[in-house]
């Protein structure tokens, strides 16, 4: 199987929110008990609750009164995801055949490095110290479902389908940006833009924290290569100088 | 107290080094078991999530101990003498057959130096490994938990680097040490000839 | 809707005014979407920047209440530009009759047309006539240029609107104005569609049709009735409000659309009179000369057997209005009100948070003795006794409430705005003591029955002998297991009788004894036949011997590719997806477009019911008659009226034949700026008045709760209601759902930054809205979404509240009230529909 993944296209998206709902009914994800804070977006960021959400950004317009996109905000399923490259756990963060980024709570063991390690900050953690975020539906798309927030989707602003066709949708339609096709590996969820991803609150170049890319990189093998290391320096040396004989220092001396 | 015998430690110092000893085997385990995900390592330990526990708590015991240590050793770790430039620039004789060093008190340098070390790494190692711990009720600390997270991964490479090193001293490279970490004594003559001038101060 | 969903599609330029589909109707986004994404353009004119807005190519924002205006002003544009689509408007619409020269517009008598009687608030309609020649046919000026012409007087009428004038009143920017119009304008040519789609913003106005009907004068100046991607889309507010109003939910409607009598209208042979619309025209179809076919089926299906022909088919027991009176829902409540009513059975509504001026409503159930509340959940209505402000131990009404299934909770049909019947499965059964309506229905019917057998009672005939074959009965007749399946089927109609078609010798057979009706074409005025429902006959019928469920059907095919799907479910009339497409022809019968062809006259291949050659492809066409060319045979193309015509002149309405634009009634002006006579639209009925001819309904008893506050100080801003995506109606649906509650839990009230300031409220602060009948808190919203308007050289703001809360759920009272506590007593002059999207209030900090 292909890579598969979500295109988000803020243009076609209207705001309804139905992806919203939809991704707490499939997933039985209680709803949260907010108020209203003089804006339409609610809740007010993700959450255990909260898989995805649509970001309401107004921007200036100058032929109208402002211009206001629709932005979805999800686990972006990353194909070099930080999540997965710090969590200590092995089989908590797991990817599907699919590409993605799904987790297993029995294994999670709640230390939330991977919050750390999210270029979108992402995972939340629920009451029982448990990761929690998009799986892309995981049971779902395992079962050649939809997931849910693409399935609920009037206009096609969220879809879901072979990554590469995805990408080749996006680029016909004349998108002057496709977000994500490489940062990352290839996000699992790439977005339409027509403009620069400032625009849309989202950073430019995406990148894991290079804390982590330097314990992974770097720190990982030389924690093993310090140890053969000094292993080596010392059989070298005992083969070399032996153990430590001194002359007997005279007390009178 | 046998004649030819001289205490070098007390008993808590024995213990406080041990329970470091343990703690810091117990913490190397359970890191390269998270750090590689050891299947095998996570079992013994009971699960992943159990080994986070233990890994957390033994590593609250294993920063109790360091604590403690410096009532016992950071006064005189501090103390720079002539002897310790000399052992340094001797490299302690280690690299030499025929190096020979002035004599020397109770700790050298290079007992001083693996001190500071592990006062240092095991410092950075407890902090950090507590601010990773207790992210949870830090918000918005993001960049805080990335620096620990990087320091507790570089005082871990450091550590498994010097206490070997510390290891293999204080076995292979001086037969007899080890010794002084069970019964907290050595021959007077065996003392002699390592830390002469503390030998010569303690009246022997 | 005169076409379909998902015909949005097949638009050039779609004009969003009246609506706002991407918060209440967000599937058809897909369409407009991808109307879109083929280089459509979406205009949307509304008050606010909603979240349509946000997806249009041009905005215009215009203050509530003055869309006449605007569209006037549109329809001048077309006129003056010569923007029109002549050949349609010259042989498709009624452009070129010639109209009494008596008829006076309001620009010639300041503010009203010729025939209005101040006294009775009503027009005697006598100069709205048109000329006839000898033959009784109404005289025509294909050149158009007669002054008494319609299109004359048209252009003679909104020439008034100019473009400086009409921003005056809307407050929409004049370069707006004009991109808008020439857009719009723009589909006025074969090759173009373009479509309107509105909702509640077009018809909650005390000039509610007269919006619609402007928009109906633009779209047949512009050739776009009939075509794809065109025509005036209503967007039904509810899933099923399109089949209830086909089913007679109105209360001057039975079902099909045909009038309820009143009771000087004695027998059917009156009613016919009385109801059907005459022509002399030979090439007119006239449809609703069939009006006697329909109401006689009616009748069989309702009585059955009981409905004889020496027993004039029972009309007499069919209910009857008295002369001139109104059952509209504010005449109802103000009744009640009044104390005229025992009781009331409130089904699958909450009037307490969706009427107009809802705090009388909540007085008015504590007039009534009883009242039986039948929901899904306990709402507002039911529990209206224990709501704010009352006194649980004074209010007498007894409350009953009935627990109904939800929709998947029942198998049956719905209609939706595209006409379109689509039959619907059990999926699971419903929850607790739930029981679907219809066999609540049938629960009543039986008791009302042993009553009327145990005690009598007056007149029982109109109850007893209702047809009742729904299912198996038990020894009393009452019906044990009900069959929704038997409903649809009565709906559609059986034959009575073996019914032959007698123009041909020998008599050819239509349909056998016993058998489901073909389509109301084949329906008769002698009793031969039933049919619950002229307009739905076909959609449960019979095909050689087998029984069809129409509305099941699931065909996914679409030959067109214009998204017709004439095999998914049906859509009445007679599976017709787009109306009056006999208008998207030329008078040969070709397509206008030939791209975008709905239907199209093959003269040579054979036609199966004539056996002759000449038929249409495509869609269902109105009428097989052949195209206008054909001297002889050829139709007018718009069957259902009297002449065949779209109607540019409309005389049919209470307030007039062209559109004017009047104040809301609750407006900010003093006066209208079209003209100083009439600052609101004078056929309204005013339940209460301050000022003006209106005094006479103060004297008759206005009470104070219908009080309005126009051009007053207390409430200087212009207010609106609205639904959000997130709740649904009243909120009762939604506000259970934490998922939807959590999205907007709260009142709130959106008011742009420049009014914000001036009344020192910063975001998120609470407020307290009010106007001359009540007050609701909120949170306020603080917003660019709103600007202030420049009208007539002053700055007035507009502020929005949704209507979707409630005193009851949340528990907490964490919501607020009802929005509809602010909305005034008053509706459109021939619906009256409340006038809930344009009104005064004041808001101050809580």
């Amino acid at each position: 199987m292909g890579r598969m993944s979500l295109l988000v296209s803020p243009e076609l998206c209207i705001g309804c929110r139905g992806c919203q709902t939809a991704c707490k009914e499939w997933n039985q994800l209680e709803g949260e008990k907010t108020e209203n804070r003089g804006t339409t977006e609610n809740p007010p960021d993700l959450s255990p609750n909260t898989f995805n959400k649509i970001r309401y950004v107004e921007l200036p317009s100058e032929k109208n009164p402002m211009r206001l996109l629709f932005v979805s905000q999800r686990c972006m399923h990353c194909g070099d995801a930080g999540c997965m490259k710090i969590c200590p756990a092995p089989g908590a963060l797991f990817r599907t055949d699919e590409g993605a980024v799904a987790y297993d709570k029995d294994k999670c063991i709640g230390c939330r490095l991977c919050v750390t390690s999210c270029p979108f900050n992402v995972p939340r953690y629920d009451a029982q110290n448990k990761i929690s975020k998009c799986h892309l539906c995981a049971d779902r798309i395992s079962q050649g479902l939809t997931p849910s927030c693409a399935k609920t989707c009037p206009t096609g602003a969220l879809r879901y389908g072979d990554r590469d066709e995805l990408l080749g949708l996006a680029k016909k339609a004349g998108y002057s940006k496709v977000y994500g096709e490489k940062d990352l590996e290839g996000l699992g969820a790439v977005y339409a833009f027509t403009d620069s991803p400032k625009i849309y609150g989202m950073s430019d170049s995406p990148a894991i924290p290079e804390a982590v890319v330097f314990w992974n990189n770097v720190l990982k093998p030389l924690s093993y290569l310090g140890l053969a290391g000094v292993a080596a320096a010392a059989v070298l040396h005992y083969v070399a100088f032996g153990p430590k004989k001194i002359e007997e220092v005279k007390k009178d001396e | 107290m046998s004649n030819n015998m001289i205490k070098k430690v007390s008993g808590l110092e024995i213990l406080v080094h041990w329970t470091m000893a343990i703690s810091f085997f117990i913490l190397v385990i359970s890191g390269f078991g998270f750090m590689f995900h050891m299947e095998g390592v996570g079992s013994a330990f009971g699960g992943f999530e159990q080994m986070k526990t233990i890994h957390n708590w033994v590593g609250v015991v294993f920063a109790a101990a360091l604590f403690l240590t410096i009532f016992h050793y950071l006064p005189v770790a501090l103390k720079f003498t002539s002897d310790d430039a000399a052992w340094l620039s001797k490299a302690g004789g280690y690299l030499s057959k025929k190096a020979q060093l002035p004599p020397q008190d109770e700790i050298n340098a290079g007992q001083k130096l693996l001190y500071i070390a592990v006062l240092v790494l095991g410092t950075a190692i407890s902090v950090t490994g507590v601010i990773i711990w207790l992210r949870p009720d830090m918000a918005n600390l993001n960049s805080a938990v990335l620096l620990s997270f990087l320091i507790h991964n570089i005082s871990f490479v450091l550590f498994l680097i010097v206490i070997p090193v510390h290891i293999y001293m204080a076995t292979l490279a001086n037969p007899g040490t080890l010794r002084i970490m069970i019964s907290g004594t050595v021959p007077v003559e065996w003392a002699r000839k390592r830390h002469a001038k503390w030998v010569q101060k303690m009246g022997y | 809707m005169t076409n379909h969903w998902v015909d949005f599609k097949n638009a050039d330029v779609i004009l969003v005014m009246g609506s706002n589909p991407a918060e209440n109707h967000p599937i058809s986004m897909k369409w407009i979407t991808k109307a879109r994404e083929n280089g459509a353009k979406l205009i949307v004119v509304d008050p606010r920047f909603t979240r349509t807005a946000a997806k249009a190519d041009i905005y215009a924002p215009l203050r509530s209440g003055t869309d006449i205006a605007f569209l006037g002003g549109m329809i001048n544009h077309i006129v003056e530009k010569n923007l029109y689509f002549k050949d349609y408007v010259v042989n498709y619409t009624n452009a070129a009759f010639l109209v009494n020269p008596e008829f006076k517009g309001p620009g010639e008598l300041n503010g009203v047309f010729s025939g209005y009687d101040e006294k009775t608030r009503k027009y005697d309609k006598k100069t709205w006539s048109y000329q006839m020649d000898d033959k009784g046919i109404v005289k025509k000026d294909f050149t158009l240029r007669d002054p008494n012409c319609v299109f004359q007087l048209l252009k003679k009428h909104y020439k008034r609107y100019s473009i400086d004038l009409v921003s005056s009143i809307t407050g929409t920017p004049k370069e707006k104005l004009v991109e808008v119009y020439d857009t719009f304008a723009s589909t006025g040519r074969p090759d173009r569609a373009g479509t309107e789609l509105y909702a509640m913003g077009w018809t909650q106005h005390t000039v509610g049709t007269q919006n619609i009907r402007t928009m109906s004068i633009i779209q047949l100046l512009l050739g776009n009735m009939g075509i794809a991607g065109g025509g005036i889309n209503a967007m039904r507010g509810e899933s099923n409000v399109q089949g209830s109003t086909d089913h007679g939910l109105l209360f001057h409607i039975i079902p099909g659309y045909n009038p309820v009598p009143s009771a000087t209208v004695v027998d059917t042979a009156a009613y016919i009179e009385k109801f059907t619309p005459k022509t002399k025209d030979p090439r007119s179809v006239n449809w609703f000369g069939n009006r006697n076919k329909y109401l006689i089926s009616y009748l069989k299906a309702i009585y059955g057997s009981s409905a004889t022909k020496e027993n004039d088919f029972g009309y007499a027991w069919l209910p009857k209005l008295d002369e001139g009176m109104n059952g509209s829902w504010l005449v109802l409540f103000d009744k009640m009100f009044k104390g005229g009513f025992e009781g009331f059975f409130a089904w699958g509504q909450n009037p307490a948070c969706s009427s107009g001026n809802a705090g009388k409503v909540r007085t008015a159930l504590s007039k009534l003795k009883w009242m039986v509340n039948v929901n899904l959940f306990d709402n507002e209505t039911g529990s209206f006794w224990k709501g704010p402000g009352m006194k649980p131990e004074d209010v007498q009404t007894e409350v009953f409430q009935l627990p109904a299934a939800v929709s998947v909770e029942k198998e049956g049909s719905i209609t939706n705005s595209s006409r379109l019947a689509q039959w619907r499965y059990k999926s699971v059964e419903p929850a607790g003591e739930a029981m679907p309506d219809s066999e609540i229905i049938n629960e009543l019917r039986n008791r009302v029955i042993m009553l009327y057998k145990k005690e009598g009672g007056k007149f029982p005939a109109p109850i007893t002998n209702l047809t009742w074959n729904y299912g198996e009965k038990d020894a009393d007749g009452k019906v044990v297991k009900f069959n929704i399946h038997e409903v649809a089927k009565e709906i559609n109609g059986y034959y009575l009788e073996d019914i032959y078609d007698k123009t041909q010798t020998p008599p050819k057979l239509i349909g056998k004894k016993g058998e489901l009706c073909a389509s109301f074409v084949t329906l008769q005025a002698d009793g031969t036949t039933s049919c619950g429902n002229w307009i739905y006959s076909q959609s449960y019928t019979q095909k050689d011997g087998k029984i069809i469920n129409m509305m099941a059907r699931r065909g996914k095919d679409d030959p067109t590719g214009l998204g017709l799907y004439s095999g998914w479910a049906w859509a009445w009339p007679v599976n017709r997806r787009i109306i009056y497409n006999r208008a998207s022809v030329d008078m040969k019968g070709n397509p206008w477009d030939p791209k975008r062809a709905v239907i199209k006259w093959n003269a040579t291949k054979e036609n199966p019911a004539t056996k002759k050659p000449g038929v249409w492809e495509g869609d269902v066409p109105d009428g097989p008659a052949p195209p206008m060319a054909d001297e002889k045979a050829g139709k007018y193309p718009f069957i259902m009226r009297a002449d065949g015509m779209g109607a540019l002149f409309g005389p049919g309405l209470a307030d007039g034949p062209f559109p004017e634009h009047y104040e809301a009634l609750e407006c900010p002006l003093q006066e209208n700026p079209m003209q100083p006579g009439h600052r609101v639209n004078p056929t309204i009925k005013l339940f209460y008045a301050t000022e003006g001819p209106g005094e006479k309904a103060k004297e008759d008893g206005g009470l104070p709760e219908d009080i309005f506050a126009s051009c007053d100080i207390r409430f200087p801003y212009v207010a609106t209601t609205y639904r959000v995506s997130e709740h649904w109606q009243t909120g009762v649906m939604t506000r259970h759902l934490p998922w939807q509650l959590e999205m907007s839990p709260q009142q709130f009230v959106e008011i742009s930054e420049q009014l914000a300031v001036e009344l020192s409220i910063s975001n998120g602060e609470k407020v307290i809205v009010s106007s001359a009948r009540g007050k609701v808190n909120a949170v306020a919203m603080v917003t660019k979404r709103f600007q202030p308007f420049k009208v007539m050289d002053s700055t007035i703001h507009q502020v929005g509240l949704p209507w979707h809360f409630g005193w009851q759920y949340p528990e907490d009272g964490s919501s607020g009230d009802s929005a509809n506590l602010l909305t005034p007593t008053v509706g459109d002059a021939n619906t009256l529909i409340p006038e809930t999207k344009a009104f005064l209030v004041n808001i101050k900090k809580a």
